[in-house]
């Protein structure tokens, strides 16, 4: 715990450096300007800004996308809250209580709510990341590839069944996933996989091309001439937003279980933030003595789901940075964005990059302290933001996205692929099919195959290794117990019928 | 198009996906479980989306139309409204990504901004011609400033 002190005390030392600092402010800034936008979740937006990543030094550039990640999260909750536009899945349960306030004219105060409850959250889950870290660890360092692959797993299961929609749809979806990881040079044998004879496709699917594809264009494709954004009838002050001291009192305990959901919910791999924050509003609605004031306008509903999404946020970077295993479709874009820096997650990432690692903690508390710092008095021009029409919003959106892919590798053909993803993505969103899956299961894929082949290798094409060495047993039997959750959970619902 | 047939579709298009996957990954070096070739991994993952292609198609035709036991709708199209196909904006929306890409390469940054931004917002219906010249030109500048100028992009400014 002493030593966990001293790096973190370190880890200040990285991120207040001015490059690096500088590099957090834009991330929170750009993150949450962005964020505020109409259709712009934390996905997209940090899609948007990959190719930055490409250019800068590693540091500033996981500091800079941790900074567009929660900052893009907050202004979501600021689009939720003043206009009834969930443009980030987890935040649409705070539309229903948040819009309510809003238009008893105290859309200030659930703004000031929701900012103490993330920053409160996200404290308590930098402090758990710290310590719960380097245990894991540890652990981590006797893990064989056998017992990679079960976590692997068990994360793909739950990251395509615990998202809202139907659980099979989510499956296959990770599934398509894994086979656009797929696309490109076998790593062990050179062979060229499914380029359909495209010189282009040997080096692989572009991360930046397929996100903006499937959470940029095909977002655009949907939404073009559909969008119902009513005019934004929400004037809020800096004075507003200070909650008074009945309001504080109010939403304390909500805070504090949203918070002890997030984290549980955190720990656990796949398990989405938009199940985690239904989770704490449902929870709340059970507690309170007056569930009739739920859905009107009741701060409760704001504070406990806002604090769970921050809190699960945070301890989400804990499998993430510490066994290289992302928990959803944010964290693997994180991850995806380290690899394209040449630097390989997994346990040896905490002792060969503690300037990443320790920086990145003690960014959090940086870029969170930013955020209100920054929100207090900005509030006005997210507002005013969230004015921007859809029709001049989306082409320019689309002009950076093109620019943006095309920067990362200098290649026009990624963006053709973006073009192709988008055409996909909207098809699947038609047919109501999720995509973060994909995202998953994408960057999942090579290091996922990579493992798999290893464990047959060593044992000899022997597949009992998967359940015979503790942890992937323990993972697999995990993954099973989920599996036959879901098919419980449908039997029951056909037997209902 | 309704609930049923959305699922048989979503089925039909995994299943033709899985087979296809399966077919071709049959030709890659599949290999043994002891020492797997390129062509295992993906003809395994090829195989479960046939499965779950079927799972999809069979769920779907035993279950009753109940509107109440379908489960939602994914969150990100619940602020949406109106005919799902929009035919004018989705050829302007990848007419306009597609332009980038060709007349990034033969014409450059400047013609290929202009174009794609233009393209792409007369997608709108409620977007005029002029709105999405004014739109193109304004963007356009910026791209040349921020991303010509600023960050030094390789795409030449005008190229024939």
């Amino acid at each position: 715990m002493h030593d966990s002190l001293i790096q973190l005390l370190y880890g200040f030392g990285i991120a207040l450096q001015p490059g690096n600092l500088m590099w957090c402010v834009f991330g929170v800034l750009v993150g949450n300007l962005i964020g505020v936008l109409p259709g712009m979740g934390p996905l997209s937006t940090i899609s948007l800004l990959l190719p930055i990543v490409a250019v800068i030094a590693p540091v500033p550039g996981i500091l800079m996308l941790a900074g567009i990640f929660y900052g893009s999260q907050y202004g979501g909750a600021i689009g939720a809250i003043l206009l009834n536009l969930p443009s980030h899945p987890p935040h649409a349960v705070t539309c229903l209580d948040g819009y309510p306030l809003t238009l008893q004219g105290r859309g200030g105060a659930a703004l000031g709510i929701t900012m103490l409850a993330s920053f409160f959250a996200a404290s308590v889950g930098i402090v758990v990341m710290i310590f719960l870290s380097p245990l894991l660890v540890r652990a981590a360092n006797s893990f064989g590839p056998a017992d990679i692959c079960a976590i692997m797993l068990l994360g793909l299961l739950a990251g395509a069944t615990m998202s809202r929609g139907s659980p099979t749809k989510g499956v296959a979806m990770t599934l398509f996933g894994l086979l656009c990881g797929v696309i490109g040079t076998d790593a062990m044998r050179g062979t060229a996989r499914y380029t359909l004879g495209i010189a282009e496709l040997r080096d692989g699917v572009e991360l930046g091309g397929l996100t903006m594809g499937l959470f940029g264009i095909a977002d655009f494709l949907v939404s073009v001439n559909r969008t119902t954004v009513s005019p934004a009838n929400a004037r809020v002050r800096m004075r507003d937003m200070r909650p008074t001291r009945a309001d504080l009192r109010q939403s304390f305990w909500p805070m504090l279980r949203g918070t002890g959901v997030g984290t549980l919910f955190g720990a656990l791999p796949g398990t989405g933030p938009t199940i985690t924050t239904f989770l704490a509003y449902a929870l709340e609605r059970k507690w309170t003595k007056t569930p009739e004031r739920f859905g009107r306008g009741a701060l409760e509903g704001v504070a406990a789901p806002e604090a769970a999404s921050h809190s699960k946020t945070q301890v989400d970077f804990i499998p993430t940075m510490s066994l290289g295993i992302p928990g959803d479709a944010v964290m693997a874009l994180i991850l995806g964005a380290l690899i394209m820096k040449g630097i390989q997650p997994g346990p040896q990432l905490v002792s060969e990059h503690p300037d990443i690692f320790w920086g990145l903690v003690a960014s959090f508390w940086i870029g969170n302290v930013l955020l209100v710092i920054l929100n207090v008095p900005l509030i006005g021009v997210w507002v005013r933001m969230l004015r921007v029409p859809y029709r001049i919003l989306y082409p320019s959106a689309l002009f950076f996205i093109c620019v943006g892919v095309y920067s990362t590798r200098n290649n026009l053909f990624d963006v053709a692929i973006t073009a192709a993803f988008g055409v996909i993505g909207a098809i699947l969103l038609m047919l109501e099919f999720p995509l973060s899956p994909i995202v998953l299961g994408f960057v999942l894929g090579p290091p996922l195959e990579e493992k798999f082949r290893q464990a047959t290798l060593l044992s000899r094409g022997d597949l009992s290794v998967f359940v015979t060495r503790p942890v992937a047993a323990a993972f697999v039997g995990a993954s099973a117990l989920l599996v036959l959750a879901q098919v419980v959970a449908w039997l029951r619902r056909r037997a209902r019928a | 198009m309704d609930k049923w047939t959305k699922d048989h579709a979503g089925g039909a298009l995994m299943l033709a996906t899985g087979v296809a996957v399966v077919v071709a990954g049959l030709g890659y070096d599949v290999g043994t479980l002891r020492e797997m070739g390129p062509g295992y991994f993906p003809v395994v993952l090829g195989a479960l989306l046939a499965l779950v292609g079927v799972a999809l198609l069979a769920s779907t035709r035993r279950a009753a139309p109940r509107p109440e036991a379908t489960p939602q709708p994914p969150a990100e199209l619940a602020h949406l409204a109106g005919p799902v196909l929009q035919w004018r904006g989705w050829l302007c929306i990848v007419g306009g990504v597609l332009a980038f890409v060709v007349l990034g390469e033969h014409g450059g940054l400047v013609p290929a901004s202009f174009v794609s931004v233009f393209v792409a917002a007369l997608g709108d219906r409620g977007n005029t011609w002029r709105a999405a010249a004014g739109l193109a030109a304004v963007m356009t500048v910026l791209g040349v400033v921020v991303f010509h100028y600023g960050l030094h992009l390789v795409l030449p400014l005008f190229a024939w």
